[in-house]
């Protein structure tokens, strides 16, 4: 199992590429970990943070199999 | 040293407790907290049992009090690090941590968190979430400053010689901030472009991660993010500083000790002037480095990042007394003449055409001078990296044959073993324990050398074996065309009666300062070092452009501190903060084929892509956790960030000493069988408070393994408590009511889902608790009698719980949940006792502080004075703990009154 510390030290590695994947619309987590072609777990550590720092949000509904979406938020770089 | 009534280690909430009742009292309290932040785990709760008032509004409120209270004074981020007694009162050494964040300016406006580059986990969310290493520990944290984490200096930027950022270059690029990494190179290093192609980057040799599969390719990173800014940026962004301060320095040579200087007080205001004896400004990175290691545009455009500072560097124009450049009115003088002499060996033939030395060689070609070597053979004698330059260079000259005689064998080779890889590559012969005696010529003409076997002696004073010619053993080689690579020796003989020069000829200076025998001159660079490298070379010119502006500022040189580093940090913990390290194999180097590098001096190294910039970077481990990329510093409108900051030690003196040091939670790994660090969905009841708060870590309740809302949520009570298997065999007071709690918020949180707790039985004991557990069960909480033998997790992130049915006749049972929350114990603190000096604060026999009369007198310890509130004495609930608290501050109150009265 990959070390959480690992996971996390990825984060902004990867934050470009998920900003860019947002910009086709929004997504939940295991929708952007199969564009990115890495696991969830992972994704989730990358985009809580993004949230986290104002770079994503989430859209008000969840969908039926229970997921949030995120999008790109305004404001931040 | 500063005294107080009462010392109390530990803010959490009965330290805080303690420390409001005794200042209300009129003593004054030192409060000391290791966190940087007060309010314990309290604060990090979403609401307490059974009232389930908010934990944030109980909390804040107690601690803004304590933090303003004009009795308290608070110290976080510091520990206690020894208690002893002199004269009837305690005697307390404190530390207080650096911060790298000036609190006074600090504003908590989060700036420098937005724009750290670096993630770590977020200890205060219990790892569901990443925070930066420049942060507030969470959103109510008192007092609200920023601090810097920070484990040492980063090997790779330790070893920099001019203390370029390594690390803080390399966040900033796997960030993608291309353009900043330029500008924090540029804070230390003007030669951008000619360090990427062509320093030894001595940061490589450093980097933790070579412990793993191979150092981060530090240097060629640098490269490309010179190339990136380079390429947008064809001419410097900037001009020369506003401010001038109308004194004028001298700089006497252009290489890259002489560049780093000017650039340096350039842009302190000072008009600097750099005098260059050859045709072009560089020395040796354009005289002596193979353009097809350092491309002479590269040069070129770095040369501009001094000149665009209003630099202006004079060309043929060679330097040879220092005094009359005070007398035309130079108010200091930076000596970097470099080291363009060459060694002689002594031996005969070496006057004969044909026979030139390395430097004279390497200049020639360097200025477009066409040496014939086709079809010739060619040797170089020596096995220094200059040695293998020449050697290179004579193959593309059209050499072919090309022969390096070195004395030692290659063992001793001071050269890099890539540079000789790829000499043998483009296909230079090597002959180790050999050295030219003679060199034979036939009408002035080089025609043979004769040489002689060496074997090795005993290491000589330079620590490598000494060569000693072995007799009878001379053979003779015909050879066209030969290049002697054994030594330079420093340009200094036209200063040797202006200013103390050593036997070798550098310059003697003071080696902190770099100043000369004569005080307006400093000098650097090879003229002082000998030969050495580009870096090296540049970071004299750093230092002594550092104090050169003092000594014009009249100021005291041996007071000022340059460049002031944490000590690196240390490799094995860096290694060891995380369990696994996935290989990461490093980027390869790419090359020509040899085939092809030798037509011509087009450059051999091939660059990084923008894809293989992002993947090594990310290979960085962090060691130094806080990279000192500085956006920090660009980030924060206050000014508060000062990475100068040092850690203080205060001695205290109290009279009476309090430990409220509280608890730790038991770490769930070690009951494996559970599956927590290894399942995602498998967290513990902290974390769970932490995902239930305000203040939490996700928009909702979500399953850490793929961020769906669970459904389905399983308790497991009594993880590690009463449980000898791990030792602890007490039960934690707390972990029914605070499961029964969260199930109640989770009914409220998540109306669709269910709940179930796994218990041996449950302890409602307190006021109100058996209600509460009853409107838990109304609520439609599942509770189970019944130990969970494991937990195993299917693909999908569900968890499937074994478990004995105990109320339905024992039978095993399996139960798919989607989320498992093991509810934790409380393990004790026992490390305070050893901040006791000459005695001893005992435990009880589960390690928490020994109440000596619990009784009767609740916070007495095993030692006269010291007292002990809150979890530090055994597991609590919160109303206990500030009952406790209170105690506590009665019980000292009555120590001190009855102390001064002499009873």
């Amino acid at each position: 199992m990959k070390d959480k510390r690992e996971i996390i030290r990825e984060e902004m590695a990867m934050r470009g590429k998920i900003l860019e994947i947002l910009k086709e619309g929004a997504k939940t987590v295991p929708e952007v970990a199969t564009a990115l072609g890495r696991p969830t777990e992972e994704v989730m550590f990358w985009m809580m943070a993004m949230r986290k720092y104002g770079l994503i949000e989430e859209t008000e509904e969840m969908t039926e199999d229970g997921y949030y979406k995120y999008r790109l938020k305004e404001g931040r770089k | 040293m500063k005294k107080y009534d009462v010392l109390i280690v530990g803010a959490g909430i009965a330290g805080m407790e303690t420390a409001l009742n005794l200042g209300d009292m009129g003593y004054k309290v030192l409060l000391v907290e290791r966190e940087p932040s007060i309010g314990g785990k309290m604060i990090l709760l979403s609401k307490v049992f059974p009232t389930l008032d908010c934990a944030s509004c109980i909390s804040t409120p107690k601690m803004a009090a304590t933090a303003n209270h004009p009795n308290i004074h608070l110290m976080t981020s510091s520990e206690v690090k020894e208690v002893s007694r002199k004269n009837g009162n305690f005697r307390a050494r404190v530390f207080r941590r650096a911060v790298f964040v000036d609190p006074a300016k600090c504003t908590g406006c989060q700036e420098c968190e937005f724009a750290c580059t670096v993630a770590v986990p977020d200890e205060f969310n219990f790892g569901l979430v990443a925070r930066r290493a420049a942060f507030i520990p969470f959103p109510q944290a008192v007092p609200k400053k920023a601090v810097i984490e920070r484990a040492g200096t980063s090997p790779c930027s330790f070893a920099c010689p001019t203390y370029i950022k390594a690390h803080g270059y390399i966040s900033l690029a796997r960030s993608g901030k291309f353009e900043e990494a330029f500008h924090l190179i540029m804070e230390d290093a003007p030669l951008v472009g000619s360090l990427g192609r062509a320093c030894y980057a001595p940061c490589e040799g450093e980097c933790t991660r070579g412990l793993l599969e191979g150092p981060l390719p530090i240097r060629r990173i640098k490269r490309f993010i010179a190339e990136y800014y380079y390429s947008r940026h064809p001419e410097p962004e900037y001009g020369p500083p506003e401010k001038r301060n109308g004194k004028r320095v001298a700089v006497v040579g252009s290489g890259p000790a002489g560049l780093s200087a000017a650039y340096f007080l350039a842009r302190n205001g000072y008009e600097v002037t750099v005098f260059e004896a050859q045709a072009e400004p560089g020395g040796m990175l354009r005289y002596a480095l193979p353009s097809y290691r350092l491309p002479r545009d590269v040069v070129s455009r770095d040369v501009k990042n001094i000149t665009a500072l209003g630099v202006e560097i004079k060309t043929n124009h060679r330097v040879e007394s220092l005094k009359k450049l005070r007398e035309e009115g130079y108010h200091a003088v930076f000596l970097a003449v470099g080291t363009w002499k060459a060694r002689k060996m002594g031996i005969e033939g070496e006057n004969l055409r044909g026979v030139v030395d390395s430097i004279d060689f390497l200049k020639r070609v360097s200025e477009g001078e066409s040496f014939d070597l086709a079809g010739k053979t060619v040797l170089v004698v020596g096995g220094g990296n200059v040695a293998i330059d020449a050697a290179r260079v004579a193959r593309r000259l059209g050499a072919s044959r090309v022969v390096v005689q070195y004395r030692r064998s290659e063992k001793e080779m001071p050269a890099f073993r890539w540079e000789v890889e790829e000499a043998e590559e483009e296909g230079v012969e090597f002959q180790y324990l050999k050295n030219p005696v003679r060199f034979i010529g036939e009408d002035g003409q080089l025609r043979e050398v004769e040489s002689i076997r060496m074997r090795l002696g005993e290491p000589d004073e330079s620590g490598r074996r000494r060569p000693i010619p072995v007799e009878g053993s001379e053979e003779r080689m015909r050879v066209d065309f030969v290049v002697l690579a054994i030594g330079l020796k420093p340009s200094t003989s036209p200063f040797q009666d202006e200013i103390e020069l050593n036997k070798n000829g550098t310059v003697k200076v003071n080696p902190t300062t770099l100043q000369t025998s004569l005080p307006y001159v400093f000098a650097g660079g090879d003229a002082v070092l000998g030969p050495s490298t580009m870096v090296e070379a540049m970071g004299q010119g750093k230092r002594a452009a550092f104090f050169i502006d003092r000594f014009l500022r009249g100021e005291d040189l041996q007071e000022a501190e340059f460049e002031y580093k944490l000590p690196p940090a240390k490799k094995e913990e860096v290694l060891s903060r995380q369990l696994t390290h996935t290989r990461l194999n490093p980027v390869k180097k790419k090359l020509l084929p040899p085939e092809e590098r030798i037509k011509d001096f087009r450059e051999v190294e091939l660059p990084m892509t923008q894809e293989e910039v992002l993947y090594s970077s990310a290979r960085c481990l962090d060691c130094g956790i806080c990279s000192e990329c500085h956006q920090c510093i660009l980030a924060c409108p206050a000014d508060a960030i000062d990475f100068s900051q040092k850690a203080q030690e205060f001695e205290v003196e109290a009279e009476a000493v309090v430990v409220s040091q509280g608890f730790k939670l038991f770490p769930a790994e070690r009951k494996p069988r559970y599956g927590f660090g290894r399942f995602f969905n498998v967290i513990n009841a902290m974390q769970m408070d932490r995902l239930l708060a305000p203040t939490r870590p996700y928009n909702t309740i979500l399953r850490p393994s793929d961020g769906k809302v669970p459904e389905n949520i399983a308790y497991v009570l009594c993880t590690g408590s009463r449980d000898r298997t791990v030792n602890n065999p007490i039960c934690s007071q707390i972990c029914c009511m605070y499961s029964i709690k969260q199930a109640q918020l989770l009914m409220g949180a998540l109306p669709l889902a269910d709940i179930t707790v796994y218990y041996m039985d449950i302890r409602a004991f307190g006021k109100g608790y058996e209600e509460f557990f009853q409107q838990a069960s109304d609520m439609g909480v599942q509770f189970i009698k019944g130990r969970v033998a494991k937990i195993e997790e299917k693909e999908d992130g569900n968890l499937l719980l074994h478990y004995e049915d105990i109320e339905n006749g024992g039978v095993k049972k399996v139960a798919e949940h989607d989320l498992v929350v093991l509810s934790v114990g409380l393990l004790p603190n026992p490390e305070i006792t050893r901040i006791f000096k000459d005695e001893k604060l005992e435990l009880d026999e589960f390690y928490w502080v020994k109440q000596v009369e619990e009784d009767v007198s609740p916070a007495r310890t095993s030692l006269e004075g010291v007292f002990v509130a809150g979890t530090a004495a055994g597991p609590k609930d919160i109303p206990d703990s500030i009952l406790t608290a209170g105690a506590a501050s009665a019980e000292v109150a009555a120590y001190i009154e009855s102390k001064r009265r002499g009873r």
